[in-house]
């Protein structure tokens, strides 16, 4: 039960397979196959239907036709009509326009996305924001409530104790002000959603950026693929590009089952997930929120939003948000899209798993049920049917 | 700097922030029954997918992927040398026996019969690390030194060829031995500390290892079999004659599987990601084989690793906390910031008991313990 070692599965990186009679007559230069096993050999090219068939890599000629016209991810010679791939993706065509959709890539930060970022860097007006995007965002000491939500210029003394707001790692859930020429972002917090969080955990996954088509085919092998990493660069899940979309709803509480109580959901667009207890009295708080103005804010800001203690938590609570995180990293890693209604779908499927497995068996002695609660291996399957299911 | 202190202690520790900390150390401390992030029990690992022989080029060779994308090729390369024997001991050695058959079976004791420890020669390459950092060349001591210092005594079926351990089983007569090449490829970035990865990628390697069958006999220059179907494998293997008994082939002797222990308050925890060992109070490298004569487990090497959560920054409770309203109105009376306070984290400093210690080893070594059912696991990849 400690260790689990599964046979290897092929990746599948779909070979170029060429439409049989068609490819026969453009790639007779080449030798027979002999082994069956498609090795990579130089795809037909030109303005026949085969565009868009398999994934080109960076530097391969897309086309040299001259109808096409280059888009994103390609790049052309001047002295020559051929246009090549800048990224490694899939080819789009729209009309007449070529453009290279990546397999992946960083976030790009759009005004009014709900990010949630960790600071890397203190300067002296500003924090700098890792929002896994190419840049560094920026948040300036002038974006950001005061505690108690005094509203007044910031001086030199909040300069001086700028570390006593957000320091060197710690995690903010923000908005994108604006978007700079460079690509760089500048965030705020200022609004009583935002700010510090704490008593939960951070899981990273892929964002929204060159992932945004999400189909949701989905991998064969569980667990033998790429994943979810806790790098900003997560995980490509092989075929499938899940990660968070863009939606209606990045934020939400979830009334958890076993006793766990509320935890809330916080999906930033960049791909920076925080799963962490509700706070006793919030709710009062949030509903209370939706009418005050910014007049009467001081009396709503909580004195404890740069707080980096955390609540007592009990273990229910703990185990259930456990449980989301790995709900959260079952859709990832294999190409489901991440945001309410699958994360919702997931939990409530891996719910149904458990209380199935449990019928089952009953009488399993103790060591068996141990790892029960590991949701990645053998159950991750059950949980994708019956999200797909539901979507 | 900042890199040299990362690339010693135990991994690339994210900047984590305080609350994080405080909530992953209270959750995997939790008495009996810690909680980990992604709801594996402490003794559970990641799910791997193993694959041997993949490098033709190679004497053996294996690949280890982990569920999170993480993966390590390991190549095992043997080359016949000649043997420098200090002169003192060629002179101690009776040169009456040069008639007999003396090869590696016969005459313990005998100094060409023990090898030496350099014959076997291990280099990492992980992406990011010039091969004399720190981190890749202290994962590869730590590696060869219980590999070369795992002597199986005794001479069950088949493996009285191990009778020297490895290093016994290198020396091929007087004059020649093999030396072995361990080239160690970790292919993503280090999410986690690499070593269980590396060494259970090894122990494959190392399984699958071959070398040509030797048709000289005695003290002549070594002479070799060309066909490489009748090679013989580094690590004997006792029941091949009988395929019937069972699918998987037992080994007398194995090669050793280091393991990365950290413990979190009173819990023992295995394979920890990079986020558990961020919080974790103590990481210990465990080096165990199975010896032949016995059915217990043994004990090579331990070793601990720098955890890097000593050098996390504490958090700030909220009696301190100059945001807090509550709390400017005492600026007077400073607590000191020595006790523990609920809900915050302080970085780790001291060490752990060693009762502590003593159940991490315990865990791994006792009766179907996780060094046995690691073990068993990788008995089950096919090797071929």
């Amino acid at each position: 039960m400690a260790i689990t070692i599964l046979p290897p599965v092929v990746e599948d990186a779909r070979p170029y397979e060429p439409d049989s009679d068609d490819s026969m007559s453009m790639d007779s230069e080449e030798d027979v196959e002999m082994t069956g096993i498609s090795r990579p050999h130089k795809r037909p090219r030109l303005g026949n239907s085969n565009i868009g068939a398999g994934i080109v890599t960076p530097g391969e000629v897309v086309t040299d036709d001259p109808q096409w016209m280059r888009g994103h991810g390609t790049y052309t010679n001047p002295l020559s009509t051929s246009i090549i791939a800048t990224v490694a993706g899939t080819v789009q065509k729209t009309n007449k326009l070529l453009s290279v959709h990546p397999l992946r890539a960083r976030y790009t930060p759009e005004i009014g996305d709900l990010v949630v970022g960790r600071i890397v860097e203190v300067q002296s007006r500003r924090w700098k924001v890792d929002v896994a995007a190419p840049l560094l965002a920026q948040l300036p000491l002038s974006a950001i409530n005061l505690p108690g939500g005094i509203l007044r210029r910031r001086t030199s003394a909040d300069e001086l104790q700028i570390r006593t707001f957000f320091s060197e790692g710690d995690l903010v859930v923000a908005e994108v002000q604006s978007v700079h020429q460079d690509g760089s972002a500048s965030l705020h917090t200022r609004s009583l959603k935002y700010g510090k969080l704490r008593n939960g955990v951070f899981l990273a996954v892929t964002g929204t950026g060159g992932s945004a088509a999400s189909s949701s085919s989905v991998k064969g092998g569980v667990g033998a693929g790429n994943s979810a990493s806790g790098s900003a660069l997560a995980a490509p899940g092989g075929s499938g590009t899940g990660g968070v979309v863009r939606s209606r709803r990045q934020v939400w509480t979830v009334p958890t089952a076993n006793g766990g109580g509320e935890v809330n959901i916080i999906l930033g667009v960049n791909g920076y997930i925080f799963i962490s207890k509700n706070p006793e009295g919030a709710d009062a708080a949030s509903s209370a929120t939706e009418n005050v103005s910014i007049t009467r804010m001081e009396e709503m800001v909580s004195s404890s939003i740069y707080s980096s203690q955390n609540d007592d938590i009990p273990p229910q609570t703990r185990r259930e948000i456990a449980r989301l995180t790995q709900c959260i990293r079952v859709l990832v890693q294999n190409g489901v899209r991440v945001d309410e209604e699958t994360v919702m779908g997931a939990y409530n499927a891996s719910l149904q798993v458990d209380l199935e497995i449990g019928d089952d068996e009953d009488e399993e002695d103790e060591w068996r049920q141990e790892g029960r609660e590991y949701l990645e291996g053998a159950k991750a399957q059950d949980i994708l049917e019956l999200v797909k299911q539901q979507l | 700097m900042s890199s040299q202190r990362q690339a010693s202690s135990a991994s690339q520790v994210p900047h984590l922030s305080p609350a994080e900390l405080s909530y992953l150390y209270t959750s995997l401390s939790l008495p009996k029954n810690p909680i980990r992030p992604d709801g594996r029990s402490p003794t559970q690992f990641r799910p791997l997918s193993a694959e041997t022989t993949i490098l033709p080029g190679t004497n053996g060779s294996a690949r280890i992927g982990f569920a999170d994308g993480t993966q390590a090729i390991v190549g095992v390369k043997a080359e016949v040398e000649k043997t420098v024997l200090a002169a003192d001991t060629l002179d101690s050695r009776s040169l009456a026996q040069h008639g007999d058959a003396l090869n590696r079976e016969g005459e313990e004791g005998s100094a060409a019969v023990s090898g030496q420890g350099e014959w076997v020669q291990m280099s990492i390459e992980i992406p990011g690390f010039r091969d004399d950092d720190a981190l890749p060349v202290f994962l590869s001591e730590m590696m060869r030194e219980s590999l070369v210092g795992s002597v199986a005594g005794g001479d069950v079926d088949g493996a009285k060829e191990m009778a020297g351990g490895l290093k016994g089983r290198l020396v091929i007569n007087k004059r020649w031995h093999w030396r072995l090449y361990i080239d160690v490829l970790l292919l993503s970035q280090p999410l986690a500390y690499p070593l269980p990865l590396l060494s259970l990628t090894t122990h494959l390697a190392l399984l699958s290892t071959k070398l040509p069958k030797l048709k000289s006999t005695g003290e002549e220059d070594p002479f070799f079999d060309d066909d490489w179907a009748a090679a013989e494998y580094l690590y004997p293997r006792s029941n091949t004659s009988d395929p019937s008994l069972s699918a998987a082939p037992s080994y007398p002797v194995r090669p050793p599987v280091t393991l990365l222990v950290i413990a979190v308050g009173e819990n023992v925890i295995f394979d920890p990601n990079r986020e558990e060992i961020a919080v974790a109070d103590a990481v210990l490298a465990i080096s165990v084989t199975r010896s032949s004569d016995s059915e217990t487990l043994k004990l090579l090497s331990i070793r601990s690793i720098d955890p890097p959560s000593r050098l996390t920054q504490p958090g700030i409770p909220n009696s301190e906390n100059v945001n807090m309203i509550g709390a400017t109105a005492a600026p007077g009376e400073e607590s000191g910031g020595q006790e523990e306070v609920e809900g915050v984290w302080r970085p780790r400093r001291g060490g752990v008991k060693r009762g502590v210690i003593a159940r991490m080893v315990k865990t791994v070594l006792g009766k179907g313990g996780v060094g046995e059912e690691v073990l068993e696991g990788l008995e089950g990849v096919e090797v071929q």
